[in-house]
């Protein structure tokens, strides 16, 4: 099978740029398959693709920044979609072009704006995928409003975690439309799994304020008391550092805590240490858990919506505590460093646990959701319980007019705002 | 048009011992092909320090690997990698894959006997691989930092060297001759040491933005001086990743800090006045 995928920028940074590479790689085993990329900034991407995987761009903004086209704002890709201040209406050419030529028997594409393109531009044998790596609950109302209309065009929707798929099924109304649950694959890790006795504890990710280090920085101050010869080491780079720096400084722990800045992989990383954290509000997945977890290590994270709790199962493989519980956080902590058998136990556990999220499992899932779809298509029955799946159309409705009626709020609010200025 | 960024990567992996194995895919001319590491000159000068490792094919199907042995130990700089597919052919330089540091996250636990050498593989900041070393008689290795506003207080250990009734740590102006001298508090095994600094005695005179003092231990009273430095680990890089708070003594601003060579300093900047009350 001809399998492309659309990626907004394949040369950055990120969960869903790691999860796209992960996947296309595993899929090029058996398949045939192309990354496209709208954007491109940059020579090299951060990250290697399989070599088997094709890469290409639409638009290479070192050379075509200035184009007229890209000054004019996007009609195709959604105004409400988080990235629309960087498409523009030769994106939506260039994609345009790109999905009316397109050669492949799938497209998948890997964030809401180009689901979009994807749902409304597409030809009609190709069949079309839209992965969500955000949450339906955490989009905009006008957002969700321009989703319902576009995505009943599509014939697949992937979301990564089984809480977000009831979302759907629950808050749209999208007959025929297959969705289920595809959780982000990890690749097979090639260095041997950490032994628990490394007295390190690591957590990764962009440093912002939804990821919460300054609350993991603060659940490590008794830990640091407890246990003086164990430290606390943050990968990643991001706009909260100095104010990251700045609490380290005033609650005493520059001998114990430590921000590293980024590295890419992180698996050399991980095994250095024999716990893994993550004290986030929100996170969609959480791909840093699930690499903790491949390499050996329990994982104490904060139960925020969603991913944590469906990748940690509490007390067996690692721990989970309440959202913005910094004192719960310190416990879970504590009782793991203080405990080497429990430690070993658990990452041994752990690793066992997240096979479920290695390149095959994963990519057998996407075969036969890609053959189901397929299916269904070629006998007319696009996704035949599909009262049972997604949802009624009276509960889609109610929630659309919700939906509707915010978006028409804060729209009007808007133009209030424009007057007075 | 494609874009692929086919440079092979190279992993490598050390031992508590210093060994380090490095693994590659095989080149074309796999008994011919050796790694190459060169001792980077100063800016200017011509290469003179380098060694070759023959590279052996291993039990995975297409890779190579070379062993860096422990000894002899190498002289302290930074090595840059390169591999030579063949005799005359044109060397390539090595592109990090996976380095596996793990056996010296706790490498100041081990004391080490003189001369203490450590390597640490690290990447370059244009994103090669290369290798950090240190060669030192002695080292003392700084352990833990204590800031407050009047005294810095540092523990450390010493490796290769043991510490007498008349050691003194001292803290020198660099490019003077200007030392600030004070008595450690030593342990029974004459290795662990700590020891305070009062940061009013290093403002004193006028005070003067730029300056730094550089921080050794003699072990005995006519021993040499030993660099007090942090090496012991797996971090090559740790100016920006160990950062101390700054302490205000007599209108100065006074910071411990690790160089580029993680070796411990006090740097000093002038109060700039631009908030009066």
């Amino acid at each position: 099978m001809k399998i492309c995928f659309l990626l907004h920028n394949a040369y950055g940074i990120g969960g869903t740029i790691t999860t796209t590479f992960n996947l296309a790689g595993a899929l090029a085993e058996r398949h045939d398959v192309e990354i496209v990329s709208v954007l491109r900034h940059r020579e090299h991407p951060n990250l290697t693709p399989d070599p088997r995987v094709r890469l290409r761009a639409l638009v290479d903004l070192r050379k075509e920044a200035d184009h007229p086209l890209h000054q004019r704002p996007a009609r195709i890709f959604p105004a409400a979609e988080y990235r629309h201040h960087q498409y523009s209406e030769l994106t939506d050419q260039r994609i345009g072009e790109h999905l009316t030529d397109l050669g492949a028997d799938v497209v998948i594409g890997t964030r809401p704006g180009l689901n979009v393109h994807i749902a409304r531009q597409a030809p009609r044998h190709v069949l079309r995928v839209g992965q969500e790596h955000l949450t339906l609950d955490n989009h905009s109302p006008r957002l969700r409003t321009a989703l319902r209309r576009a995505y009943r065009h599509l014939d697949v929707i992937t979301t990564v975690t089984e809480a977000d798929a009831a979302a759907y099924r629950r808050t749209m109304w999208l007959p025929g439309v297959h969705v289920e649950a595809l959780p982000n694959s990890v690749p097979d890790p090639v260095l041997p799994p950490a032994d628990g006795t490394g007295k390190v504890v690591v957590a990764a990710g962009r440093l912002v304020r939804v990821k919460r280090y300054d609350l993991l920085i603060e659940a490590f101050a008794p830990v640091a008391a407890a246990h003086p010869d164990w430290q606390l080491r943050i990968y990643g780079k991001g706009e909260e550092q100095p104010a990251l720096r700045e609490l380290i400084e005033r609650l005493g722990l520059w001998n114990n805590v430590f921000l590293m800045g980024a590295a890419t992989p992180m698996e050399a990383e991980w095994v250095k240490a024999s716990i893994g954290a993550a004290a986030s509000d929100f996170e969609p997945f959480g791909m840093t858990i699930v690499e903790a977890m491949r390499c050996g290590l329990p994982v104490v994270s904060t139960d925020c919506p969603y991913g944590p709790g469906e990748i940690i199962q509490d007390g067996t493989d690692g721990l989970l505590v309440p959202v913005g519980d910094r004192d719960a956080l310190a416990a879970a902590l504590l009782r793991l460093v203080g405990d080497d058998e429990l430690r070993r136990r658990m990452g041994t556990a752990a690793r066992e646990n997240a096979h479920r999220f290695a390149p095959a499992p994963v990519v057998a899932q996407v075969e036969r959701i890609i053959d189901q779809a397929l299916t269904a298509r070629a006998t007319g029955r696009r996704d035949a319980p599909a009262a049972s799946r997604t949802g009624s159309p009276l509960t889609g409705r109610i929630h659309a007019a919700r939906d509707t009626a915010h978006a028409a709020a804060a729209g009007a609010l808007r133009a209030i705002r424009k007057g007075r200025r | 048009m494609t874009t692929q960024d086919t440079t092979p990567r190279t992993d490598c992996a050390i031992d508590a011992d210093g060994r380090i194995t490095f693994r590659l895919p095989a080149p074309a001319d796999a008994a011919g092909a050796r790694l190459l590491l060169r001792l980077r000159p100063k800016k200017g000068r011509p290469e003179q320090t380098l060694l070759h490792l023959g590279l052996e094919s291993g039990a995975a199907i297409g890779r190579a690997h070379a062993v860096l042995e422990p000894h002899p130990a190498l002289p302290e700089g930074r090595w840059d990698l390169y591999l030579l597919p063949e005799e005359g052919a044109e060397r390539q330089r090595l592109r990090p894959g996976l380095r596996d540091l793990r056996a010296l996250v706790d490498g100041h636990l081990r004391d080490r006997r003189s001369p203490v050498a450590v390597r640490v593989p690290y990447v370059t900041k244009d994103g090669f691989l290369a290798l950090r070393t240190w060669l030192r008689s002695a080292h003392a290795e700084a352990l833990t930092l204590g800031v407050e506003d009047r005294a810095i207080t540092v523990t450390a250990r010493l490796h290769g060297a043991r510490l007498h009734d008349t050691a003194r740590v001292r803290l020198r102006l660099r490019g003077t001759h200007t030392v600030q001298e004070v008595r450690p508090r030593i342990d029974d095994d004459g290795r662990g040491f700590s020891f305070t600094v009062d940061p009013g005695d290093l403002a004193a005179g006028a005070p003067h933005a730029g300056r730094a003092w550089d921080a050794f231990v003699r072990p005995a009273a006519d021993a040499p001086p030993v660099r007090v430095g942090r090496l012991l680990d797996d971090v090559a890089d740790r100016k920006h990743v160990h950062v101390f708070p700054e302490v205000r003594a007599r209108g100065s601003v006074l910071r411990p800090y690790y160089t580029v060579d993680n070796d411990l300093a006090i740097e000093e900047t002038v109060h700039s006045p631009t908030c009066p009350k």
